[in-house]
């Protein structure tokens, strides 16, 4: 019986945390991701260095001097100095770019989804509007447009990304609606701000959370690529604008392209590994197939 | 002195890929405060349409209220504005729905929803909503409720999950409750449970109830008078004895004699043959013809109309002549 046995009420949001708990890839993910923050926001207090600074020869090969283990690029620029701080801002436009991603695209999916008919249609029209353009060349124009600059990347990332959240908003918020409880709701009086809000929006929460995850490393990606394409803020250190300086290069002298390189897999494989264990922990019944 | 809910000649139709199908025609049912309406039926007979359209909950577009008039306490229900629907659902005309398991938000404590639906209609602060939700999950018979208002409904049984639906539809006293097949979903025990907690709740409360189902068992445990709905219509309706006694109409008849009696030696299942005609198909005579064994040529070009044959209204050509 139920009321004998005493145990903890436990949501489904600490169900899914403990899931996660038990999840060996995810809670690398979390370690690696956990070092490479870490080491953005206070490496530079034991690795003193400005990223821009001219400190050596250029393309001094890695482990040729012992102050610049990892060599420097063709300006002779320290590449560990350009990894320090050029971290924060790759992250910050990442999760900038997801959370503009998440807020149109919840919006406007939730809205769809909720009202159906000629809301939906429109709302549908424009988000395949926006789906068909080339992504990465919509956000060069935006980029070219409003002058490079560490918000105006992450803004258009987030415009050009966000159908995809839209969509899949809209499919799960028709599944919900359906259900008893949000005709319960109904007949409680709750009113249909409501109803969207607080009743459909947690319960369609979980695939969200993981889309919002894996949206934040293709962000990530994206910065890399407007950088690397020449468009990223000159001002600003970034892990792509070090690739896209040294491309021409690459045949001279690896490292100035590799080390970032390797800093953006480790970072976007890292999210990717906390994406998919957070699915696993929504989705018990999918782990296990 | 009219009664407390009265609906009047009630058209309601759905507009499907088979035209405009009428989900309910004419039907007329009313009942008083402290008064409990069974309304029977198979699946399809527009039960829960009529549930629905009480509630002011059709879903529109597709489906829209043609005609008739539902009257709460004398206030016209059909015409009233969202905002007026709104106030009245879940404070003065509540709902128990079939399934307790799908019919509680899984992502809230039940301590919580209930918290709301009292929230939603009564200015108190969230502090005194929770404990309101306590004493009446303590009302509806949940042991422990402070506990138990604290676990999501996945850790709760059915007959509990039913009894916080209950507990959250009579948050706000209200003046009728429409119970729709509360306890199909329930093992035979609890089901008789929620059915005592139904009435006393009724006695405290004076709610009139309408008790939507399939389940002559319980029409005959709950009921004071009794609806039988087929195909959108009402086809007999008088108090529970009669129509559990001496059912008139061909298809109550059936409904009757489909419930198994214990100890009569009987060894087969009795049966209604066929189903409920889809509502596209529906044709000019009456809709039970087809399953009928006493259909004759006027069943086939006139609709019957509930009438007085003698005993209490029914709508069969062959009661009004005598035939059975």
């Amino acid at each position: 019986m139920s009321d004998m046995t005493d145990y903890k009420a436990e949501s489904p949001a600490r169900e899914a945390w403990r899931m996660f708990r038990r999840n060996v890839p995810a809670l690398a993910g979390v370690l690696i991701l956990g070092i490479i923050v870490l080491l953005t926001l206070y490496g530079q207090f034991f690795y003193a260095g400005d990223a821009f600074d001219v400190v050596w020869a250029p393309h001094e090969p890695p482990g040729a001097t012992a102050e610049y283990p990892l060599g420097t690029d063709y300006l002779g620029r320290d590449i560990i100095a350009g990894l320090l701080t050029g971290g924060g801002p790759t992250l910050a436009v990442g999760a900038v770019a997801a959370a503009i991603t998440m807020v149109i695209g919840i919006t406007l999916g939730a809205l769809a989804g909720f009202y159906g008919g000629w809301v939906d249609n429109l709302l549908m029209r424009i988000t395949e509007f926006f789906q068909v353009l080339p992504a990465l060349l919509f956000a060069m124009v935006l980029v070219t447009l409003f002058s490079p600059s560490l918000w105006t990347i992450a803004i258009a990332i987030g415009v050009v990304s966000w159908p995809q959240t839209a969509r899949l908003t809209r499919a799960e918020f028709f599944k919900i609606k359906e259900l008893e409880y949000v005709t319960a709701a109904r007949a409680i009086g709750a009113r249909n701000k409501r109803i969207i809000w607080t009743v459909i929006l947690p319960n369609a929460m979980p695939p969200l959370i993981v889309s919002a995850t894996l949206t934040i490393g293709v962000a990530i990606l994206f910065e890399a690529g407007l950088s690397f394409l020449g468009l990223g803020d000159p001002n600003v250190m970034s892990w792509g604008l070090m690739i896209g300086a040294n491309r021409e290069y690459i045949l001279d002298a690896w490292w100035p392209v590799t080390f970032p390189g390797l800093a953006i897999f480790f970072t976007v494989f890292a999210v990717s590994l906390i994406g998919d264990g957070l699915n696993d922990a929504f989705n018990p019944k999918l782990r296990e197939r | 002195m009219t009664a407390l809910l009265d609906i009047n000649d009630l058209r309601v139709t759905f507009n499907t890929r088979y035209g405009e199908v009428t989900a309910l025609d004419s039907v007329s049912l009313n009942v008083n405060a402290g008064e409990t309406l069974g309304v029977v039926g198979e699946s399809g007979c527009g039960k829960s349409i009529t549930a629905l359209a009480t509630m002011g909950l059709i879903p529109s577009p597709p489906g829209r209220i043609a005609g008739g008039s539902i009257k709460l306490a004398g206030e016209e229900l059909t015409g009233a504005s969202d905002a007026r629907l709104r106030a009245l659902r879940g404070a003065d005309i509540a709902m128990i729905f079939q399934e307790p398991m799908t019919s509680l938000n899984p992502v809230f404590t039940v301590g919580d929803q209930i918290a709301e639906a009292i929230m939603l209609h009564q200015k108190v602060s969230a502090a005194q909503a929770f404990k309101d939700a306590i004493a009446l999950l303590d009302r509806v018979g949940i042991p422990s409720p402070a506990e138990r208002a604290r676990d999501y409904p996945h850790q709760l049984s059915g007959g509990m999950r039913q009894r916080v639906m209950i507990a959250m539809a009579v948050s706000c006293r209200p003046k009728v409750l429409i119970a729709d097949e509360p306890t199909t979903a329930l093992d035979v025990t609890v089901q008789a449970q929620i059915f005592d907690l139904l009435n006393e709740i009724q006695r405290e409360f004076g709610a009139a109830i309408i008790l939507i189902t399939h389940d002559m068992g319980a029409i005959s445990e709950m009921a004071d008078r009794v609806a039988v709905m087929y195909a959108g219509r009402v086809i007999e309706q008088a108090r529970a004895d009669d129509v559990l006694d001496a059912p008139q109409h061909p298809y109550a008849r059936g409904l009757i004699d489909c419930i198994p009696a214990l100890g009569k030696g009987e060894t087969e299942l009795r049966e209604i043959p066929g189903v409920v005609p889809p509502l596209h198909l529906l044709g000019a005579g009456c809709a039970f013809a087809d399953r009928c064994a006493h259909k004759f040529a006027r069943c086939e070009s006139e609709k019957p109309l509930l009438a007085d044959h003698g005993h209490h209204p029914a709508a069969c050509h062959a009661v009004e002549e005598g035939r059975i």
